[in-house]
Parts: structure tokens; sequence; C-alpha cells
């Protein structure tokens, strides 16, 4: 197994900054869906990521405690993430990218 | 035309990739795409094999993301890790032989004026501090002194990465490395003083801890070297493996980096901010009106 990064989107959709996109050293890895936790009365959508791209630098988690002070991202475990955004689920449309989340097929 | 070679023959969409497809109808191509908007357009580049955390990946994602007409841009590359993540964009990429890149480039530059006339196609050299200031040392200059109008950055990480840690002459005085251990013997070579004394048209240094600058940066020299002449960037772009840099450590080393030996430098020729000013609505290099002289 190994560590991928992963958004709590209660934190993030509550105080979004986009800022760890922008630092991810791997393209088309952190997204963003302006529509996450909207259902919630959460306002700013999230950033998610796709967990196929993640390489498990933990970049992001630095730049999400660090620069932003939201501590919204943790590395965990593969395997232990129940909805997981991957490459072929996502949709882009005008300035947004959501994703079918689900658990990952394993066998 | 160039947007054309991207796009699906009517009824073959269906056949491709989901991510050419995503690139095609939700890529940066023909629109102005910035920086900011990461995360909700399809980024044009793809998976590549450079390591966890690379810093140099981290730009040359951002430097791809900034270039101001991707579909009329090439890149061209030589050994090293660069290599690796630009020839994996959907941008057209050529390799030089190792050092041979702004050699390459200077043909290329001229072949693309001759055959497409006033229609600009961007050239954009990227390359590590090995292949450009050692073994490329005399083609990079040329290519200067010559007045080539294309881009050259280099993505100085300080050491031959893709080698297994050599010294380059960026490598600092006295830093020892795996394969240098009784550690560099002369000082970190002056590629900025190099190529202002070379007659480039513009000269920046920037740290990929700031994306908005990397941005800004390859904007300017990308459009200045298509109308005017040379343009030289230089990146600190770290190597986390040769230089033990824990990955979640990467952007903390390039603040301490930039504060040390990288601090932002940018310098410009008038002619560069005149056609800035006069061909691209930067208001800022606007020439000061003169101030009235005082009545006595
Ligand atoms: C003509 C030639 N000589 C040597 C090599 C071997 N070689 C491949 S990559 C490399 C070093 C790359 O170092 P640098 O240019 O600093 O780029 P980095 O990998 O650090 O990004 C060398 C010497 C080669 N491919 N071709
Ligand atoms: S840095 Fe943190 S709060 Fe900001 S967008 Fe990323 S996960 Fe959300
Ligand atoms: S762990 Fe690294 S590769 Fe994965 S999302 Fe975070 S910054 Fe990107
Ligand atoms: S060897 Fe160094 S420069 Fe090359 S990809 Fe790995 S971390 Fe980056």
């Amino acid at each position: 197994m190994y560590l991928v990064a992963h958004i709590d989107v209660d934190i993030c959709a509550a105080t979004s900054c986009r800022l760890c996109t922008q630092f991810c050293p791997e393209a088309n890895t952190i997204l963003y869906n302006t529509e996450a936790g909207k259902d919630r009365g959460l306002k700013y959508g999230s950033a998610y990521v796709a967990v196929d791209r993640c390489k498990g630098c933990a970049q992001c988690v630095w730049v999400c405690d660090n620069m932003a002070k939201h501590n919204a991202i943790k590395m965990e475990m593969i395997d232990q993430i129940g909805d997981q955004a991957l490459t072929e689920n996502l949709t882009y449309s005008e300035k947004n990218c959501t994703a079918v989340l689900a658990s990952p097929v394993r066998g | 035309m160039s947007l054309d070679y991207v796009k699906f023959t009517p009824g073959f969409g269906k056949f491709m990739p989901k991510e050419y497809r995503d690139m095609v109808d939700h890529g940066p191509f023909g629109k102005k795409t910035t920086v900011s908007q990461v995360g909700s357009f399809k980024e044009i580049m793809e998976e590549h094999p450079m390591c966890a955390g690379c810093a140099m990946t981290l730009f040359i994602r951002l430097a791809v993301i900034a270039f101001p007409n991707p579909e009329d841009t090439i890149t061209v590359g030589t050994a090293g890790c660069g290599r690796l993540a630009i020839s994996q964009a959907a941008i057209q990429f050529v390799y030089g032989n190792y050092g041979d890149q702004n050699g390459v480039a200077s043909g290329l530059t001229r072949g693309l004026r001759l055959r497409f006339g006033d229609k600009p196609k961007d050239v954009v050299v990227m390359a590590g501090d090995g292949g450009m200031a050692d073994i490329g040392f005399a083609q990079t200059l040329h290519s200067w002194f010559r007045k080539e109008k294309f881009t050259t950055i280099m993505l100085d990480n300080e050491v031959y990465g893709n080698t297994g840690g050599q010294e380059s002459g960026m490598t600092n005085q006295g830093q020892v490395l795996k394969m240098a251990p009784l550690g560099k013997k002369f000082e970190k070579m002056d590629m900025l003083g190099m190529a202002k004394v070379a007659g480039c048209a513009y000269v920046a240094t920037v740290v990929p801890n700031n994306p908005r600058r990397v941005e800004s940066v390859i904007k300017k020299a990308v459009l200045i070297a298509r109308e005017i002449g040379p343009t030289y960037i230089q990146a600190y772009t770290s190597c986390n493996i040769e230089y033990a840099i824990p990955t979640e450590k990467v952007l903390e080393d390039c603040n301490v980096v930039e504060k040390d030996r990288y601090k932002f430098e940018e310098y410009m020729t008038d002619e560069a901010k005149e056609c800035l000013s006069q061909l691209y609505g930067y208001k800022e290099y606007l020439p000061k009106p003169a101030k009235a002289v005082e009545q006595k």
C-alpha cells in the first residue's frame, strides 16, 4: 500500500483558497469542484485529489498547513479512502471539474 | 491552423483516450488560461516519470501553463531530467543531442520564421544546468550573441541529477555530492551576467515557490523573444534526490534558497519594455510622463 493526499471537504469548502492546486508538482492532480459542500451550506467549493495521479510527495500538505494554514490535507493509505476521484471519472465543464467519487474496485 | 492538429477527425473522437478528449474540449488551446485557474481546466502536461515532489516538475508544469500561445509553441530539450516531463505535454517537442539544444533551437526558429513569416511560433528551450552551462555552453552563448529569437530556460538544480550527482558549473563552491566527494572547487557560474553581456533582451531568475511570478516571467520572456531577441530565465529547481531534501520540505528549501542566492531579479532592455507596452498592453512599461519643469 502507499500514501496519497486526501482533502477534507468540510474544511476546504469553508475556507477555500486554491493554493495547493498551484503547488502540486503533478498536472491534473489536485482539481477543483466549485459545487462541493454546497449541499451542506459551505460556500466555496473544494479541492480534491485524483488519486491515480498523486505521487504521494506531501507538498500539498505543507502548503495547506503552512501557507493556507487550513490543515485540510492528510496523507492516507490509498485503500483506506472510501470516496476517491479517479481521472476516468472526471467531468470538466466551464471553469469547473467534478468527479464521481467511488471506492476503488479491488482484486 | 495550429489548433487543428490536436482536433479529431469527425467521428473519431469517441475512440480517443479520455485524457485526449478532455484536452481538446477543456484544455487551454486558443484560450487565455492562467495559473490561478488551475484545477478547473485540463492541463496539457500529462503523466511522466520524474521523481515525486521534484521542484523541477512543478516549475515545468507552471511554465507550460504560462506559455502565451501553447498551440503555437515548440519546446526544445535535451538529456537530463526535465525532458522526461517536457516531452509529455501536448506541445511539439524537439530533442536536441546533449548540449546541442540552443543550436537546434536556432535553426528551428529561423526555419519556422521562413515558413510561417509573420505568424509567430514560439520556441522555448528548457534544459538542465549541466546541459546548458557546461556541455552546451558554447551553443548557449552563441545563440545569444547571434540574437536568435527564442527563450532559453535553465532548469538549475545545481547538479547533474539524471546521471546520479556529478557537479556542474552551476553547483555552489564547496558543495559535496555523491560524485563530487571532495567538494566543488570553483564558484557557481554567473550565467545571468553572461546573458546580459551576450545581449539577451530579457533576463530573470525565478523559484517555483511563487507560481504567479513564474507565470509572469515566462510570458514576458516568450513575448520578448518573439519580437526582439534572445531571452533567458534561470529557474531554481532543486533535485530532492541528490540534495536529500524530504519531498514535503521542497518548498521550504525553495524559500531558503530564494533568500540566499536566488533573489528575484529581472532585467530587460528599453526595446523590450517598449515591445511589452506597445504590442502586449503592459501598462507598467509605458514611458513615464516627463515631469513638468518648475517655473521660477
Ligand atoms: C552527448 C551526451 N553526453 C552525456 C550524456 C549523459 N547524460 C544524460 S543526462 C546527463 C546529465 C544531466 O544533467 P543536467 O543537464 O544538469 O540536467 P538534470 O538531469 O540535472 O536536470 C548526462 C551527462 C548524454 N545523454 N549525451
Ligand atoms: S490549500 Fe487547503 S484549504 Fe486551500 S484549496 Fe487546498 S485543501 Fe483547500
Ligand atoms: S501528495 Fe504531492 S502529488 Fe499528491 S496531490 Fe499532494 S502535492 Fe500532488
Ligand atoms: S533526480 Fe532530481 S531533478 Fe531528477 S527528477 Fe528526481 S528529484 Fe527531480
